[in-house]
């Protein structure tokens, strides 16, 4: 029996940049079940980073959520919140978009947790990695001994400069306790680490890179979390060791049943991973399903784009089919009342100037696409004319990233189509 | 590599600059033109006391044999004798060391306690009045040239409104402990305290300036790293991310800083002792300089020499403590 853990109503993420308004994330919806694994497939500068994160509420300045609602499904939550904001729960449904900050925040490490693109810099490097693993499992262990229902009450226990203080003279004070300690070196050893209590007190700087992202998610599992949000969890990994994360990931999940929110630009990792998939371009989902209907049964052209650009092993060798073009700049005053596809479409047509609603496709009940295609066939004679958009939008490109404008400059990822590394065919 | 390996090779190199200090200073004085005969005794005097003082002196020996004699006489902490007043230049150094000591940690202790929380409040609330204060605050302290502040503070604080006394040191910080210490009377205490305090916040202004801003942009570039997310993303309490893991980050280059500003304390305070007549290391150099003392200019240069070594070992070892990445490398 399948349950619904999050509905996501058109949530909106825009970045206030000095070039203007950036929607990285656009009245987007998305539903994911318990104990799935969802994959969020997408170029560079799609937004998908930026939905990842606000789902785990880490949108910093200049961004900020401005539109939506998160319905995370946890009964013990929806209780503790109905008391004092009846409007933020729908049954067992808490809207995270209208619950305290503090518990917002409270929600973090303990039902959703996250793995990040590089884990080198998403380590501090100056602490051992069984302390920062212990930290992570100490916020669990605290939580759980303080129940959802009083947290709200306690608050004023909450960790303080005093207490940080008072922890630098007494050991017993420390955040971390020796318990938390000993579970770090337990969760090293399930995710594979060799000799887990001597690495438990190495620094990141020690650990390769493959080590250190199994590190990761053993510090992502330490708060036992209802969702895992892996972002790009294997992009900076080898690709024998990607093999190796994968299956860690898999094994983990079925062992306990988490549900996983896999954001990649990787087709091969989708298929080899997740139950369902959107696909995601210009801060929106255009077509989602499951596996079988994005990968056999897709409608959208950008869908086929994606799937023509890996190399296929089996088949006749071809050239790989590029999609033509960049990601729009997603900048407010130049997204316009389109669908944001048509300047790279190849099927685009006169219906494709007005913004698309999602329609629903065949295949699977979840299969649903942002496209007219779905609802009638390409007509030739319709078709938007050669150049028309050169006019529209500058050809000098203007585009801005709206992970730049979140992170700073990030790791170059090629602006190119994406590609299956080392043929993991699905 | 180990931490003691790192301390022993850290060591061996502290030591080639001491010699390094101590040769450039010998060469210096061989080539300072003037007899050093004629800066102890009257140019008059006859020629046969003239050979004997500068037998006495070793100066009639080849610059080899010179230089030797030296190293051997430092080896076993020697530094010959002041030519003003003939008395040994090592006892004249170490006399002097817990005046300037006891300035260059008040001074320190001032900054830090002050130039930390402001540097903190400043990095986390930027763009805030906070912030505004805190920057601007440490743009007048850096530009603030010592000897001018500390005769506006004198003039303001001492003379003006009398709260404070215009300089000296009546009492020995050591002296005053150990009064307290052993009769629990606090006045010697409290007078070192009061005398300490003007030149104390002379010398340390400059210092605290620098340490806020350091603070400051070294908290910023700690918040914009992926680490300090995903440390968010844990669900970390915001305290434990800003001192655990920012400061503490922020505080490794601020500790290399810190160290090389202490040394620069000990042989700067020069200046504020000269103003505030604070009878330290840097008040003798500069007798000795205004009297070509040269034992006592080269002893007290080679105490500022060891001691700036010394202090980077120990930041050294600290930074390694902190940053464990500096040992490997």
């Amino acid at each position: 029996m399948t349950e619904e853990l999050l509905r996501i109503n058109g949530l909106s993420t825009r970045f206030f940049t000095e070039q203007g308004q950036v929607n990285a994330v656009d009245n987007f919806d998305l539903r994911i079940d318990r104990g799935d694994v969802f994959g969020i497939v997408g170029e560079s500068g799609s937004g998908k980073s930026v939905t990842a994160r606000s789902i785990v509420d880490l949108i910093e300045s200049p961004g900020e959520i401005t539109d939506g609602e998160i319905w995370y499904n946890e009964p013990d939550l929806a209780d503790a919140v109905r008391e004092d904001r009846p409007e933020a729960v729908d049954g067992t449904f808490v809207d995270l978009r209208r619950i305290s900050p503090e518990r917002r925040r409270s929600l973090r490490g303990t039902s959703f947790s996250m793995i990040f693109q590089d884990p080198e810099s998403s380590f501090n490097p100056s602490l051992t990695v069984g302390e920062q693993i212990a930290e992570a499992v100490e916020v669990q262990r605290r939580a759980s001994a303080n129940p959802r229902s009083t947290r709200a009450r306690t608050r004023s226990e909450e960790y303080s400069l005093g207490s940080f203080v008072l922890s630098s003279f007494l050991p017993s004070k420390r955040y971390v306790t020796e318990a938390s300690r000993e579970r770090a070196i337990e969760l090293l050893e399930l995710v594979g680490i060799p000799d887990p209590v001597e690495r438990a007190d190495e620094h990141p700087h020690e650990y390769s890179g493959g080590m250190l992202q199994r590190a990761m998610i053993a510090q992502a599992l330490a708060g036992e979390p209802d969702v895992l949000v892996a972002d790009e969890p294997t992009t900076a990994l080898d690709v024998t060791i990607q093999a190796q994360v994968l299956d860690l990931l898999d094994e983990l999940q079925s062992e306990t049943g988490m549900t996983i929110l896999l954001i990649t630009h990787n087709l091969g990792v989708i298929a080899r991973m997740c139950d369902r998939v959107g696909v995601m371009y210009a801060g929106e989902i255009v077509e989602r399903g499951t596996l079988e209907d994005v990968f056999d049964d897709h409608v959208h052209p950008y869908t086929e784009g994606l799937l023509g650009s890996i190399p296929d092993i089996e088949g006749e060798a071809g050239r790989l089919q590029p999609i033509d073009g960049n990601v729009p700049s997603l900048l407010d005053h130049e997204m316009g009342d389109r669908c944001h596809f048509a300047d790279r479409c190849p099927n685009a047509m006169e219906d494709c100037l007005e913004h698309p609603p999602e329609y629903d496709a065949e295949g699977s009940n979840d299969h649903a696409v942002r496209c007219v295609l779905a609802a009638q066939e390409y007509d030739e004679r319709r078709a938007i004319p050669d150049g028309y958009f050169d006019e529209t939008r500058p050809a000098g490109d203007k585009h801005v990233d709206p992970e730049d404008a979140d992170e700073g400059p990030t790791v170059d990822e090629p602006q190119r189509p994406l590609e299956e590394p080392g043929g993991e065919s699905p | 590599m180990s931490f003691g390996k790192f301390l022993l090779k850290r060591s061996l190199q502290g030591l080639v600059v001491i010699w390094g200090v101590v040769t450039v200073l010998f060469g210096l004085r061989a080539i300072t033109p003037g007899d050093p005969v004629n800066l102890i005794v009257d140019p008059a005097v006859d020629q046969a006391t003239r050979d004997r003082i500068r037998e006495e002196l070793g100066l009639d020996q080849p610059i080899y044999v010179q230089y030797v004699d030296y190293l051997q006489d430092l080896l076993v902490g020697d530094l010959g004798y002041s030519y003003q007043s003939s008395r040994p230049v090592t006892t004249m150094v170490l006399e002097r060391v817990p005046a300037t000591l006891e300035l260059a940690v008040a001074a320190t202790v001032i900054a830090l306690v002050i130039a930390i929380p402001l540097g903190v409040i400043s990095g986390t609330r930027r763009n805030e009045p906070a912030d505004y204060g805190a920057t601007s605050f440490s743009l007048v302290g850096i530009s603030t040239p010592n000897f001018w502040l500390g005769i506006m503070l004198i003039l303001l604080l001492a003379v003006q409104i009398d709260i404070f006394p215009t300089g000296r040191r009546p009492v020995a910080f050591h002296d005053a402990l150990w009064t307290f210490l052993t009769t629990f009377y606090v006045g010697d205490l409290l007078t070192w305290l009061h005398h300490i305090i003007l030149p104390a916040v002379t010398l340390g202004t400059y210092f605290t300036a620098l340490i806020t801003r350091l603070t400051r942009s070294g908290m910023l570039d700690e918040y914009g790293k992926p680490y300090v997310t995903a440390t968010e993303a844990k669900g970390i309490p915001g305290v434990l991310i800003r001192y655990k893991h920012v400061l503490r980050n922020t505080m490794i280059p601020i500790i290399t800083v810190l160290g090389l500003q202490f040394g620069t304390l000990l042989g700067g305070a020069v200046v504020t002792e000269t103003v505030f007549s604070w009878p330290g290391l840097g008040l003798r150099l500069i007798d000795g300089i205004n009297n070509l003392d040269w034992p006592l200019i080269q002893g007290i240069i080679i105490f500022i020499g060891i001691s700036y070594v010394v202090i980077n070992i120990a930041v050294d070892a600290i930074y390694a403590k902190l940053n464990p990445r500096v040992i490997d490398e």
